[in-house]
């Protein structure tokens, strides 16, 4: 029995975050569309429903209506695999996110290493979507996407380890336990949080990173063969972790659902999930905002600049904030 | 000393800023702005299905300017370098439509200086009174002009718009049909027409017949001065084609034979002329 229902539970839960993920992309994409048109003083969409709220929402339903093309070199299992494998592994990644106390779809004991698992996995969907289309242009964009979201992974889970060490856990839930005792993390891992950012910007393939694309390079990276609802698959899951990060983010380093300070922290019941709902959305789309805004503000940095950054800056420095962090912990005992 | 990062925070205060900034692009069909009364667009000029200019270099857009704006010169649509177009000069703007346009009092003749040509301005009233300033008679008088002149001289031109009140755009565009020199030329233009009517009966052995009896082509002049040839499809003689205009006077239909005879015929009342002149002075 309980077997059952922890089965229909999971089902459960699977599903609603498979399905939260669709209007997630398209308020994300919204937000990106009128968010960088305001900065760059035009007026963005404001044809389509109520000040252009649903450009997005046209702009999916559109890909659905396209013709699927596919070359006729490429190879057809992979080709159409890739935008799965990228999509599934932003998807599969939700289901650790600590969205509310009791709202969390599989709150189990390695949380943060399943996490960090399963969206490096969509690395090996752009490299088979790069390979599979039969275009130099996409496998270039391919190479180069596994050359820097492997490079990347690295500083952001080390950045991460300090975290951990710290917090003593790998659950999220208990981590922002341990948050609400001793203050957001924010406050004891500046250094993991600055290199964590940078490096999440990365993995997630955004500006000034979004070297996978490189439009005026690459013409579109390993998408450049993709039409219809396959290229609408990368472009959500695109989305999809943008948000996926920003929600980790503030899992890790900013108290996930907890409120800042004038607030009560934590409530009780189901109200509490609500409240806890409401905080760790506004965090996380506080978070999407900044990667928008920086998306409006740098240019693209250059491929050699972007390596030369993970390795020899970033790497460094996510080793001594990590050594340092662990001393400390020694150290004091804490 | 270089802070890092501290470029991206500047960059993001601009972005920032706009973002909050009012827009002011305007929404176009919703809001559209107010034009005066009496805006009328953009001038454009329309192409045919060829790919063509419409455009004939007619001057009847310029006739009826309200504000005299128009002002042109350019090529026909057989492609011949149309000759009403005086080579236009910037100052040619100050001229005294300009001063009216701006509501200012008009100096007529404020350019008149500059060139060269003194024309008699008491004998051109006489002539034109002579017609009874009637616009008609645009064309008579100009013949009267280039019978004195050779050419219709710009001052003349002027004074005719002036004294008439005629637009100008009007006296200068009548000025560029049939026959008349806006530029001061030595001896007489021999205008062969190449309209569909006059090639059709012969216009080409005509013209043939001429270069060779003037021994020289199209748009040149022979080396005395004293015959210019040239071609044009306004000679608007369709009744008698071919036609061959020398100066104002039109002659049609010829044969090529009856072309020669003509040239040698005027050639010969031309030496007569000369030789008399020579025994008067």
């Amino acid at each position: 029995m309980d077997l059952l229902l922890g089965i229909g539970r999971f089902l459960l839960a699977t599903m609603l975050l498979l399905l939260l993920t669709v209007p997630t992309a398209f308020v994300v994409i919204q937000m990106e569309l009128k968010v960088i048109a305001q900065m760059q003083l035009r007026y963005g969409p404001n044809r389509i429903g109520p000040w252009g709220m649903f450009q997005s929402t046209i702009h999916g339903f559109k890909f659905l209506a396209k013709e699927d093309h596919m070359p006729d070199q490429a190879d057809r299992a992979t080709f159409t695999l890739a935008p799965w494998m990228v999509y599934m592994a932003a998807a599969m990644s939700m289901l650790v996110m600590p969205f509310a106390p009791g709202a969390i779809a599989a709150d189990f004991n390695i949380g943060i290493v399943y996490f960090f698992a399963v969206i490096g996995l969509s690395v090996v969907g752009l490299l088979i979507a790069g390979w599979a289309s039969y275009n130099k242009y996409s496998l270039l964009g391919g190479l180069r996407s596994a050359a820097q979201m492997v490079s990347y992974e690295i500083p952001l889970t080390l950045s991460v380890v300090g975290v951990v060490v710290l917090g003593g856990t790998l659950n999220f839930r208990e981590l922002i336990g341990w948050q609400q005792a001793h203050g957001w993390m924010l406050l004891w891992q500046p250094v993991g949080l600055g290199i964590f950012y940078i490096a999440s910007l990365a993995e997630i393939n955004r500006t000034p990173f979004d070297m996978v694309e490189a439009d005026s390079e690459l013409v579109a990276g390993p998408f450049t063969e993709y039409s219809g609802m396959r290229f609408g698959f990368f472009f959500f899951a695109e989305y999809v972790a943008l948000f996926i990060m920003s929600g980790i983010m503030a899992a890790l380093f900013f108290g996930g659902w907890l409120a800042p300070w004038p607030f009560p922290a934590q409530l009780d019941g189901f109200g509490g999930t609500l409240y806890g709902l409401f905080w760790f959305f506004l965090k996380s789309y506080l978070f999407v905002f900044l990667a928008v805004w920086l998306r409006a503000t740098l240019p693209r940095v250059r491929v050699d600049q972007l390596m030369g950054m993970a390795w020899k800056v970033l790497l460094p420095l996510a080793m001594l904030n990590l050594l340092v962090t662990a001393g400390v912990v020694v150290w004091l005992n804490l | 000393m270089r802070i890092p990062g501290l470029g991206i925070l500047k960059g993001m205060r601009q972005t920032g800023r706009n973002f909050w900034a009012p827009k002011v692009t305007n929404q176009y069909p919703e809001s559209r702005p107010t034009m005066p009364d009496r805006w009328r667009g953009r001038l454009d000029l329309i192409y045919d299905p060829f790919g063509e200019h419409k455009c004939e270099v007619c001057f009847q857009c310029a006739q009826v300017c309200p504000v005299e704006a128009i002002d042109m010169s350019g090529f026909d649509s057989q492609g011949n370098r149309v000759r009403y177009g005086m080579q236009e000069i910037y100052d040619e703007r100050k001229d005294p439509n300009a001063y009216r346009r701006a509501g200012l009092p008009a100096e007529p003749m404020r350019n008149a200086g500059r060139w060269e040509d003194e024309i008699d301005g008491s004998w051109l009233r006489v002539v034109i009174d002579g017609f009874g300033g009637r616009a008609e008679a645009l064309v008579a008088i100009f013949s009267a002009v280039q019978e004195r002149y050779g050419y219709l001289p710009e001052r003349a031109l002027r004074l005719i718009s002036d004294t008439m009140t005629i637009h100008w755009a009007q006296v200068f565009g009548a000025a560029g049909l049939g026959g008349f020199r806006l530029l001061p030329a030595e001896g007489h233009l021999v205008t062969v027409c190449t309209c569909a009517a006059c090639s059709f009966a012969g216009g080409e052995s005509l013209l043939a017949a001429l270069t060779d009896e003037l021994g020289i082509r199209v748009g040149e002049t022979t080396d005395d001065g004293a015959w210019s040839l040239e071609t044009s499809d306004q000679v608007a003689a369709g009744a008698i084609a071919p036609a061959v205009r020398i100066d104002t006077m039109v002659y049609g239909p010829l044969t090529a034979e009856q072309a020669r005879h003509l040239l040698a015929e005027r050639r010969k009342r031309q030496a007569r002329a000369a030789a008399r002149a020579g025994r008067v002075s």
